[in-house]
């Protein structure tokens, strides 16, 4: 390799090159770690000098106590912060679970066959503009404000992205592939089974991310509207006790979660499409 | 349709038949959505609304408006309060997505911040919000500001962080400077991905504020959810559904006519 | 063509990337006179060097090693006196037509009414006179690639590079677009660098042929096309010439 950099005259040096890039990602990611660090720190200085009023700021520190309080403590909502959370989990993902197995094959075969479409679409198409929150008081009457009521609330609010998305994705199948089957005799089934939903597959899995989302965003609003345990009903209760750190504390806890849910997903996606990176 | 003289082969017959029931079925679901509708009033009679008990109510609403706002008022309000959030939402949310997607080193800074207060939906600020700042009118729109803010940044990042060398190599060929660069070019060729941040943020705003106003207001379309919901009045709750329904569509039209308008090469052939 | 003036030169050009902890070389020591209004083409197989060599001449790319000197003036990276035709169609879809073409003079700062004025001459030339305020999307593939020209020329550069600019066209606008960039190199003299892999191509247009080697890209050989213009592409001599440097072809990876 030495012997082709000379010989060549070029001065072009592997090592150093590496080294280069090396140090460029370490300094972009020191970059990161000393914008967070700052943020917390100017959070954490505003709050101790009481440049904000402690009525509604916590700082980092106090939020860190009480998160390690609250693992064993149920006040002032009534729950520690594990039953709080499992109820959120238990509520979100049975909506999402729920809408991934419905939405998904519902959105593929509008897609696919013409005849479902122009059957399901109209329907679709009324529901769709009114956010999944509007539905909650119909729900408070039908069912209550139990684990079911909410699960629906999410459920809707998963849904839809997933009817969307997997909708388009199977729209998009290349008629090449489709007309390769076609020539090699493959019925319309076999070539929906076959082509029409791998190749939707990336689309599907983006609906499937923006579903997630969603249902979480969603939970929280209706932990907030109707519940008895939850993240939502917790920070709904710091507000009403007057307690800032039980807020942020439950914020933090709900975008931790958040974060975890896509990052899983993305590692899933990653898996499953596989073939797709080069 | 047009007058056939040629007499079709049984394929071209089925396929023509086929065409007439696809026209069709959209008309049969229609009916079987006010099916379903009828039938869930007429069983269970005092949980579910019928149509007509739905439009008697809407009438006695044009007659008689809550809190003297009509039905018009109460949309109005809550689309002020979301306008308000968008303008400012879109103007600063652009600036931020363009800042942190062109400048490498800043996006370093600020993305991984940015990205942990993205990842709490906008709803949890609530609480937060209005033990810092009360019930008024400001905190809302900061609400509604959160939850269209953030789809924006997102998109106008990406936008901006995969402009397409081939046109940037355009840009050094003529001798564009760094600002030529950025506004002839960066910014137009991330106006698409802009846009469609602009759209998600239409959704997601008019999604939030009427959550903020279901949890504390006394005007806007949430509010008249919220007063359905505790006096028991089921038609009210609907009426306020169809027209929450009935304005988010109607404001995914005007974003789209707004794109075709901004972006007319987006437009298709 | 008788006092041929140096226009560009390059002198030992030497160029590698570090591709999987490996260099690879694109071009080797290449050393090229380009005389004042010639239409020069450069020949070579696959996808070896000849686009990097361009990118190097406009100051897309930095070459690691070698000079390059306009009129005996050595410069560095882009240059106003250099203007391009790209080989993707390179047009941004957000402009018309006419705001396309008039993008380097409003880069340089020119006003408006004049570099409109300057713009309208070359769309006219190419012969796109109606469709200044159209979209990039609302047109043909030949009808983009004469944007692109008249992009380059409306900068009013004094050498003027084409890259493979014909390669994603069909044959028959290919043919089309061989016969109107000769009209227009005829109207308006400009010395062009054009970058081709069709042999054909290069015999049909240009007035010296550079044959480049598989990579690393070194000049194999460079042939002078004495053939009066407009060219008969299945004349003896034409054929005899294709023969010629067909053989000398290296054959591509």
């Amino acid at each position: 390799m030495n012997g082709k950099v000379k010989e060549s005259g070029l001065g072009l040096d592997v090592e150093e090159f590496k080294r280069k890039k090396q140090k460029n990602a370490y300094m972009m990611t020191m970059l990161s770690v000393v914008g967070i660090l700052s943020f917390l720190l100017l959070w954490q200085i505003s709050v101790s000098m009481e440049w904000v009023n402690q009525k509604f700021l916590a700082s980092p520190m106090q939020v860190l106590n009480l998160f390690l309080v609250k693992l064993t403590d149920a006040s002032p909502d009534g729950n520690t912060l594990g039953m709080n959370v499992l109820a959120s989990l238990q509520v979100s993902l049975t909506g999402f679970t729920l809408a991934v197995c419905i939405g998904v094959p519902l959105g593929l075969l509008m897609g696919w066959y013409r005849g479902f479409d122009s059957l399901i679409r109209p329907i679709f198409e009324v529901v769709r503009p009114i956010p999944p929150v509007s539905w909650i008081p119909l729900i408070i009457v039908w069912l209550g404000i139990g684990l079911q009521a909410k699960a629906f609330i999410v459920f809707f609010s998963a849904f839809v992205p997933c009817v969307i998305n997997s909708y388009t994705g199977i729209r998009q199948t290349v008629p090449v592939l489709i007309n390769v089957a076609k020539t090699c005799g493959a019925s319309n089934f076999t070539i929906f089974w076959k082509i029409g939903i791998p190749s939707s597959m990336t689309m599907v899995f983006t609906g499937i991310k923006v579903a997630l989302g969603n249902a979480w965003s969603t939970l929280v609003a209706a932990e907030m509207l109707a519940a008895s345990a939850g993240l939502g009903y917790m920070i709904l209760m710091g507000r009403q006790f007057a307690r800032p750190d039980i807020i942020i504390l439950g914020i933090t806890v709900i975008g931790a979660i958040g974060m975890l849910f896509s990052s899983l997903l993305n590692i899933a996606e990653s898996k499953v499409l596989g073939w797709k990176k080069v | 349709m047009k007058k056939r003289t040629v007499k079709l082969s049984v394929a071209e017959q089925k396929q023509h038949n086929l065409e007439i029931i696809y026209k069709l079925l959209p008309i049969l679901s229609f009916l079987i959505l006010i099916g379903v509708w009828l039938l869930a009033a007429s069983v269970e009679n005092a949980r579910f609304p019928s149509p007509t008990a739905v439009w008697e109510r809407y009438l006695l609403l044009c007659e008689k408006p809550i809190k003297k706002i009509g039905l018009l008022g109460h949309v109005l309000t809550s689309l002020r309060r979301v306008f308000i959030a968008f303008a400012i939402a879109w103007s600063s949310g652009i600036a931020f997505g363009i800042l942190t997607g062109w400048n490498k080193k800043m996006g370093a800074v600020l993305n991984p911040i940015f990205n942990a207060v993205r990842a709490v939906p906008p709803l949890a600020w609530i609480p937060l919000i209005t033990i810092m700042f009360g019930t008024g009118e400001g905190p809302k729109i900061l609400v509604v500001f959160i939850g269209a803010f953030m789809p924006v940044v997102v998109n106008t990042q990406a936008g901006m962080s995969n402009i397409k060398q081939l046109y940037l190599n355009v840009g050094t060929i003529f001798n564009a400077n760094k600002y030529q660069r950025l506004f002839q070019i960066a910014i137009p060729s991330a106006l698409d991905a802009i846009f469609a941040g602009l759209r998600t943020s239409v959704s997601s705003g008019w999604m939030v504020v009427l959550a903020a106003e279901m949890l504390g207001a006394k005007a806007g379309v949430g509010f008249l959810i919220t007063r359905g919901m505790e006096s028991g009045d089921q038609a009210l709750v609907l009426i306020s559904m169809i027209c929450i329904g009935l304005v988010g569509a109607l404001l995914a039209i005007v974003m789209q006519i707004m794109e075709g308008v901004i972006c007319p090469w987006t437009r298709k052939k | 063509m008788d006092q041929k003036k140096i226009k560009l030169s390059i002198k030992n050009i030497s160029h590698g990337y570090i591709v999987n902890d490996d260099v690879f070389q694109a071009a080797s020591n290449i050393s090229l006179d380009v005389y004042d209004n010639e239409f020069l083409v450069i020949l070579g197989p696959g996808h070896c060097g000849k686009t990097v060599l361009l990118n190097i001449i406009s100051g897309l790319e930095e070459a690691e090693v070698g000079q390059k000197e306009i009129d005996g003036q050595p410069f560095k990276g882009s240059d106003k006196r250099i203007g391009m035709v790209f080989q993707e169609l390179a047009l941004m879809p957000w402009k018309t037509v006419m705001a396309n073409t008039e993008f380097g003079p409003q880069m340089a700062g020119m006003s408006k009414q004049q570099r409109r004025k300057i713009a309208q001459k070359y769309i006219d030339l190419v012969g796109l006179h109606g469709f200044e305020k159209s979209y990039p999307n609302k047109l043909s593939g030949g009808m983009k690639q004469r944007v692109g020209i008249a992009r380059a020329y409306t900068n009013e550069p004094e050498i003027l590079l084409m890259d493979e600019p014909f390669g994603q066209l069909d044959a028959q606008t290919r043919y089309a677009m061989e016969e109107e960039i000769q009209r227009i190199w005829q109207q308006e003299k400009r010395t062009i660098i054009f970058v081709t892999n069709n042999i054909e191509e290069a015999i049909y247009l240009g007035d010296r042929i550079v044959l480049l080697s598989k990579c690393p890209a070194q000049i194999k050989e460079i042939y002078d096309v004495n053939l009066p213009r407009p060219r008969d592409s299945v004349s003896p001599e034409f054929l005899g010439l294709r023969k010629q440097i067909s053989d000398n072809t290296d054959l591509p990876l």
